[in-house]
């Protein structure tokens, strides 16, 4: 029997990226319609870029001769069930900069794998630029915010989802622990 | 000074329903399906009516006359 065009591991989170773009673009779109001030234009921009990393990874994935899985959930939709719903801009600002970290940190681990794909690098380092771009801008934003929210309140909604996303990273490895290895192990072709 | 009934229509936009089908005790999670859309529906109301909560103070808040009553009481302090 053929080989499939694309192992079932790097499939899966290479789809795992792409829902989490998908999830990210719609949330950051809607907010992008609905808000107005100084924050509509970069949030503006966050919801494009999203929407294009969803369409590199989709692209890549057909590149690699695979069609995306459709995975029910992204991993960001997890925090709320650890951390609760965030209840302003602020905290949802606090969610995206800790969730953004993980996906610069997970992207960063990723372009490390051994023998990685020449479609799944060119792709990483297309969306890096914008990662960064992101944890800066919602950086400057939450500084903004403290004198009208207080500094202790946008440092303890940090603290929170730092603490949640430590618990949804352990489940989501714990969960998907042979997956992982898979990718990360030197044997791999 | 809030007029709860003005939250009560401005939900019913933002959910594409008909005011009068909007109950006190309407379930907002039966309401919204998924929970960032109850988010973008949490931070609108706040910007619409100039007001201000956090999570701890959502916490308790379970159905539309909950979610209304916040914003009435939050606008009054």
């Amino acid at each position: 029997m053929a080989e499939p065009a694309l192992p079932e591991n790097e499939l899966w989170l290479l789809s795992f990226y792409r829902t989490s773009e998908i999830s990210g673009a719609l949330f950051f779109g809607r907010l992008a319609r609905s808000l107005s001030g100084p924050i509509q234009h970069d949030m503006t921009k966050h919801f494009a870029d999203e929407s294009l990393h969803s369409w590199y990874w989709t692209s890549c994935i057909y590149k690699l001769g695979a069609e995306p899985l459709k995975l029910a959930d992204a991993y960001q939709d997890q925090y709320v069930s650890v951390a609760g719903l965030p209840a302003n801009l602020m905290e949802v600002l606090a969610l995206t900069q800790v969730f953004e970290r993980r996906v610069i940190n997970q992207y960063a681990l990723h372009s490390r794998v051994p023998n990685l794909k020449v479609e799944v690098a060119e792709t990483l380092e297309r969306i890096m630029p914008d990662e960064k771009w992101h944890i800066e801008w919602v950086g400057k934003a939450l500084k903004q915010m403290e004198p009208d929210y207080g500094a202790e309140n946008v440092k303890a909604a940090l603290t929170r989802y730092t603490d949640a996303d430590r618990e949804v990273y352990r489940k989501t490895m714990a969960e998907h622990e042979d997956r992982v290895k898979d990718l990360m192990s030197p044997k791999r072709r | 000074m809030v007029d709860k009934t003005e939250v009560v229509k401005a939900m019913a936009r933002f959910l594409r329903q008909p005011v009068e089908k909007l109950h006190d005790d309407d379930v907002l999670t039966d309401l919204v399906a998924e929970s960032f859309v109850l988010v973008e529906l949490v931070i609108q109301l706040q910007e619409e009516f100039g007001v201000r909560f956090g999570q701890q103070e959502l916490q308790g808040v379970r159905t539309v006359g909950d979610l209304t009553e916040l914003i009435a009481s939050v606008a009054r302090k």
